[in-house]
């Protein structure tokens, strides 16, 4: 069994892991007690929705929710699984996964409380997963329980989830802050359809977390109490939080660097020169952490010529008559500044980058760097090999055809920014680019019926930004496959956004997919990334970190990309001078 | 400037060197670079239980002088005599204790009567702010001069726009009358009425006139309900009075050149008598009165005009007993407007 | 008069309904999707679930005809419910919003005391503002005061909220320190000293908003009060030897109010809509940011909710505005 081994490889990067992850030196730690540091200030400039994360899938409600329901395993910092409601992580070694990769078992830490006094008992993690896959429930994390036969409890404090297949990565349901364990008792009534009718549930869930919901308010302000139960006798140290939202983005920027209203502040895409004006009144700092996000350029392997009839545009049927040659997209990326490109739109808070896999570090090749320098000539030497040759107006012809392009993105400062910069370097290799933006609502839509989603891709080139959850890669590598690309026959769904296929490829990841050893693992993620992005199928430019901000009176928060920002809100406390 | 038929007989009003000059302001700072004259330099009496009729072209200044002379304006110059109080510089507070005494019946019936109040209380507000009646004796003052000008009772409580025009004018002169006063200044009363209602207000304002012991400034653009109503008759033209007369002589004699052009534009009611009249057509448009002439004002469009008017502002001369004239075909003058004041 | 009232009251529910479809199909046709706000690490599958979920798969129409029923009858009757605290709400479903997937009743009665106190008052102190300035600036045209007045209602025209919030902001959050630079909508007004931090936290927008609004009102005064000046009537009050300040109090400012009354009458359902960039600039979730936030996260239901509510308020003071404009001008009547 292939996926065997891949667990293996799992469980042994796990037994290397620190046991003591969270053991982040919190000072003074014996002394501080349980509300001792008072109110606590966060401001959302979105404001949260709903407390009730499954029925949401935003950041801003997963992080609200995050305080208040926990999962049995998390992600740390550093990007690694501490076991959290569970006793400890389940594994070959142990005996918590089965040797044929078809069955995990969790075991619940003895004497857990609901914040309501009732025990917490497997029932309420059979429960959860029955709330999210009941199919009228429009869960989010749906898929966060794909691919499992059952979830029985074995006793009050066991948990068996049997996959329908053999699972090479089983710590995905009840991982993670985007699907934690919700009570039992509570949202018994609130099963599918009635799901959304249940307000008041949904706006104040019992939690095993360090909070409780005392007051919410949709889209303004929730204000919580620290969890009498909760199981840390001493925590949480903040007795009372005031979680604000609304308002912009500078705002709450303001908030906390300049007139200390607020102690933290999340989600600052800001433009760098404000950020830096801001941090100048000197009350807060400034929170970055690299996550697997990235702004990238996907370039279209098919042709989306309008001519062509709408359900065969944009697919695999007609191949790009232009960027299907490696010397025109390799020209493109050379073309492209991406230090001034980050310079300009991210400052701090953004990374020049040339991979596809750009976190885990230790995932990160370190074999690309040289598009990192800008080089217009090599570009411009590559499109003459490849018999382009420029017209009078500058712009580029073949066979009459002209090197021309339409670039599209969502609407947004910065992409705007970024598209007229780039048009002007392509400019430059006699590439003729016009540009388009579509509205973030509708760019990044799922409707099959609109023509303007990124998923139809029916332009040359396209600027977004994407991610993956957890720090597996492996599935996000698996979305440029052949067959996995959005068409008519899956209702325009799919990941392969630029229609990329290259068999090389595909037999790499198949490689990768059952390989035991770690090594050998976080070789052959950084081989397939090389592949891809030294094909030019996808042209990577900056690395995007989390930005939050703090005030320089909060202590105790790490910053986490793997994770809620706020998975240790329970240690977080007030720096007395 | 004296009057033959007033020899012997104070008058009720004396007007000297009235002078009404509106400024003209221009740029940011607004600075003023000039006035319009519209009034400039006028001289008359108004002797008791007279009517002096005014006339001259719309715009000649007839209408501001009429309000000038009630001190609706801030007169730039002059002196005014009403009833031997001098009223031409005293300040606004203290000229509305004397208002009881003058009023004035507007041209625009309509425009005149503030829409958003009664009747009653349009005749009723001045008799609250000089009288300080009780309700009773207010309500039947109301009824009384509704009485005198004709207007039914039952109205009272009704607002100005469900009267027909003939009766806001009535509104307005029992307004007018409410106080008892003993000079009325009418604007135009009649030009914005029908032509039958016209007879009707005229005969109203003469009726009244011999009831209460009126006296009556009567301004008009129409020579023949002046020649009607009035006793003497002043003409205007270009903010000057250039000549002034008793209306027999006036309209028998007309002596300036203006009066002569005025008057045989009057349509003669007998059409062989229309036959005989020699039309003076006066040619060009009236001067600015902002930047008036030199010489005599008349002198652009004169059919007699001689160098001198070109160059001399002529006085005022009596050529006739009560008969006074602005003018060079005249000769040597024998008194002078400024004598004639000294007087 | 009352008929004329009840004619256009029963004309206005027509009027509303058509309204209504318009709002729900303009929303229907407008592109966008309640999915497209969350993360792309979820998968098209699950959104297309949680769109059905949402009710997207039922025909636009049938989907106006179940909102306008909730609407009409469940709401009010859950509103009246949460008044008085009767009995009457039905036990069935109610209007959703897609964000929070609660009812969007609940959340507009939770928006509309911030909403009320702050663009309301803001609007309250715009007029009491407003009517002294443009009295004043009429009566005394081409003074300094006017100048004064001209300019400062041209500054408070031209130049845009989100520009004199944030200097505010600047000025007498950062620098000062006066003010708080964002509401604090959990703030219970219950003693001296709430009461006090409740005006400190109201000063900044409600001045914002009270410059703006004086701005346009001062200025209709001033037009409406020179209109009148003028006037023959006026000429009539002075020659009938009235004190000055009953020729402009009573005369002219009687008259002058009659349009300006209307003006305000009509601004009144703009109060209700909030202040979309004061209320995003200090944070006053009030109905403003409600709106704004629900059209950014195609929260239809919400939008529709809302733009119905706005429009039956905009209809009702326009029949307001009329009548009033009867009641004070008695050349008009109606019949």
């Amino acid at each position: 069994m292939t996926r065997k081994a891949t667990l293996m490889g799992a469980a042994a990067m796990l037994a290397l892991m620190p046991a003591a992850a969270l053991a982040d030196p919190a000072p003074a730690e014996g002394e501080r007690e349980r509300g001792s540091s008072g109110h606590l200030n966060i401001i959302y400039w979105q404001a949260v929705s709903t407390m009730n994360s499954y029925l949401s899938g935003g950041t801003k409600e997963m992080n609200a929710a995050s305080i208040v329901w926990e999962p049995l395993a998390r992600f740390d910092n550093e990007g690694e699984l501490v076991a959290w409601l569970a006793e400890e992580i389940p594994t070959l070694e142990n005996g918590g996964v089965s040797e044929d990769l078809t069955t995990i078992t969790w075991r619940l830490q003895e004497g857990l409380l609901w914040s309501d006094g009732t025990p917490v008992t497997a029932d309420d993690v059979v429960f959860t997963y029955e709330y999210c896959t009941h199919p009228e429930g429009g869960c989010s994390y749906r898929d966060r329980y794909a691919g499992i036969e059952s979830v029985e409890a074995v006793d009050e404090r066991t948990i068996l989830v049997t996959f329908e297949d053999a699972t090479p990565n089983p710590y995905i349901p009840f991982v993670g802050a985007g699907s934690p364990i919700i009570q039992k008792a509570q949202f018994e009534e609130c099963m599918g359809a009635r799901a959304p009718e249940c307000t008041d549930q949904n706006f104040a869930p019992i939690g095993t977390g360090p909070y409780v919901v005392t007051d919410f308010r949709p889209n303004d302000v929730i204000q919580f109490e620290a969890n009498p139960n909760y199981r840390v006798p001493n925590q949480p140290y903040f007795q009372t939080i005031t979680w604000a939202g609304g308002g912009d983005a500078t705002g709450a920027a303001r908030a906390v660097f300049q007139t200390g209203e607020m102690d933290y502040a999340w989600n600052l895409q800001l433009a760098p020169e404000v950020i830096e004006q801001m941090e100048a009144g000197g009350q807060g700092e400034l929170l970055v952490d690299f996550g697997p996000l990235m702004e990238r350029i996907e370039i279209n392997f098919t042709d989306p010529s309008p001519d062509l009839p709408d359900d065969e545009r944009g697919t695999r049927l007609h191949p790009h008559p232009i960027l299907t040659d490696i010397r025109v997209r390799e020209a493109l990326s050379r073309a492209l500044d991406r230090e001034l490109l980050t310079e300009i739109g991210f400052g701090p808070m953004g990374q020049p980058t040339c991979n596809f896999i750009v976190a885990p570090p230790a995932m990160a090749s370190p074999n690309n760097d040289d598009c990192l320098v800008q080089d217009i000539d090599r570009a411009n030497e590559l499109l003459d090999e490849a018999g382009w040759e420029r017209g009078p107006d500058g712009i580029r012809t073949k066979d009459g055809m002209r090197l021309e392009l339409l670039f599209q993105t969502s609407t947004n400062a910065v992409r705007q920014d970024f598209q007229a910069l780039i048009q002007q370097w392509w400019r430059e290799i006699g590439v003729d680019t016009r540009l388009r933006n579509i509205d973030a609502g509708v760019f990044f839509g799922s409707d099959p019926a609109s023509p303007d989603t990124y998923l139809k891709f029916w332009a040359d080139v396209q600027m977004y930004a994407s991610l993956f959850e957890g720090t597996d890669p492996t599935p996000h590598l698996e979305q440029r496959r052949c067959g996995r690309e959005p068409r008519p026959e899956t209702q325009w769904q799919g990941q392969n956004i630029n229609r990329y296929c290259n068999e090389e490829y595909d037999a790499l990841w198949a490689e990768l997919n059952r390989e035991p050893d770690p090594d050998r693992r976080q070789e052959l993620v950084i081989a397939l990334n090389d592949m891809f992005v030294q094909d030019f199928a996808h042209l990577p430019l900056v690395a995007r970190g989390r930005v939050s901000a703090k005030s320089n009176t909060l202590g105790g928060n790490i910053m986490n990309v793997w994770d809620s920002e706020h998975w240790n809100q329970a240690e977080w406390y007030r720096i007395e001078d | 400037m004296a009057d033959a038929g007033g020899i012997g007989r104070t008058p009720l009003l004396e007007v000297r060197g009235l002078k009404m000059h509106f400024p003209i302001t221009s740029g940011l700072l607004r600075r003023q670079i000039g006035a319009v004259k519209a009034v400039d330099d006028v001289s008359f009496d108004v002797f008791p239980r007279e009517t002096l009729g005014m006339v001259g072209e719309s715009g000649c200044g007839k209408s501001t002088c009429g309000r000038a002379v009630l001190r609706l304006y801030d007169i730039t110059a002059g002196t005014i005599r009403l009833d031997g109080v001098e009223i031409g510089q005293i300040p606004q507070p203290r000229l509305r204790k004397l208002r009881p005494k003058m009023q004035m019946v507007f041209q625009d019936p309509q425009a005149s009567l503030n829409p958003r109040m009664t009747v009653a209380g349009i005749i009723g507000e001045p008799l609250d702010e000089h009288a300080g009646w009780g309700r009773r004796q207010k309500l039947d003052r109301i009824y009384e001069l509704m009485d005198a000008v004709g207007l039914n009772r039952n109205f009272v409580n009704r607002y100005p726009h469900e009267f027909s025009g003939g009766q806001r004018q009535r509104i307005g002169i029992a307004r007018a009358l409410a106080l008892n006063p003993a000079f009325i200044v009418c604007d135009e009363p009649i030009a914005a009425l029908d032509v039958s209602i016209q007879a009707q207000v005229v005969n109203l304002l003469e009726e009244l006139q011999q009831r209460f012991g009126l006296t009556y400034l009567f301004i008009s653009h129409d020579l023949s309900m002046v020649r009607h109503i009035a006793t003497r008759v002043a003409v205007m033209y270009l903010g000057k009075i250039v000549e002034i007369a008793p209306r027999e002589r006036l309209y028998a004699d007309p002596k300036h050149p203006y009066t002569q052009a005025l008057l045989s534009a009057v349509p003669e009611p007998d059409p062989a008598a229309e036959r005989r009249v020699e039309r003076i057509i006066l040619k060009g448009d009236v001067p600015s009165p902002a930047n008036p002439p030199k010489g005599c004002n008349f002198c652009t469009r004169c059919p007699q005009v001689m160098e001198i008017c070109r160059e001399i502002d002529p006085p005022t001369q009596e050529v006739a007993p009560g008969q006074f004239v602005a003018c060079h075909l005249y000769g040597e003058p024998r008194r002078t407007t400024a004598e004639a004041t000294a007087a | 008069m009352l008929n004329y009232t009840i004619r256009r009251l029963a004309m206005a529910v027509p009027t509303v309904l058509i309204i209504s479809l318009l709002i729900f199909l303009l929303l229907d046709l407008a592109p966008g999707d309640p999915t497209a706000q969350l993360p792309l690490t979820i998968p098209p599958e699950v959104r297309e679930d949680i769109r059905m979920a949402l009710g997207l798969g039922d025909p636009v129409l049938i989907r106006y005809v179940k909102w306008l029923q909730l609407m009409v009858i469940n709401e009010p009757l859950h509103a009246l419910a949460n008044l008085t605290g009767w009995n009457v709400a039905p036990d069935t479903q109610r209007i959703l919003s897609w964000q929070t997937r609660s009812p969007v009743g609940d959340i507009i009665a939770q928006r509309i005391p911030q909403t009320l106190w702050v663009v309301g008052l803001g609007y309250l102190f715009g007029v009491l503002i407003a009517l002294p300035i443009g009295i004043i600036s009429a009566y005394k045209q081409y003074s300094w005061f006017d100048q004064i007045g001209t300019f400062i209602s041209m500054v408070g025209f031209s130049v845009p909220v989100f520009f004199t919030g944030v200097v505010m902001i600047l000025v007498f959050s950062v620098w000062l320190g006066w003010f708080p630079s964002m509401y604090d909508t959990t703030l219970r007004v219950t003693n001296w000293e709430t009461f006090v931090r409740q005006v400190r936290q109201m000063v900044m927008p409600v001045a914002v908003l009270a410059l703006f609004n004086a701005a346009q009102i001062s200025r209709f005064m001033r037009a409406s009060m020179l209109d009148n000046l003028n006037q023959d009537y006026v000429r009539t009050a002075r020659a009938k030897g009235m004190k000055e300040q009953v020729v402009v109090l009573v005369h002219v400012l009687r008259n002058s109010m009659i349009p300006v009354v209307t003006v305000i009458a009509l601004g009144i359902p703009a109060v209700f809509s909030g202040a979309i960039i004061t209320e995003t600039i200090f944070r006053v979730n009030g109905l403003g940011a409600l709106l704004i936030n629900a059209i950014y996260a195609n929260d239809i239901p919400m939008v529709q909710t809302l733009t119905f509510i706005f429009a039956v308020l905009i209809v009702l003071f326009n029949l307001i505005a009329d009548v009033l404009y009867g009641i004070l001008d008695p050349r008009i009547r109606y019949d």
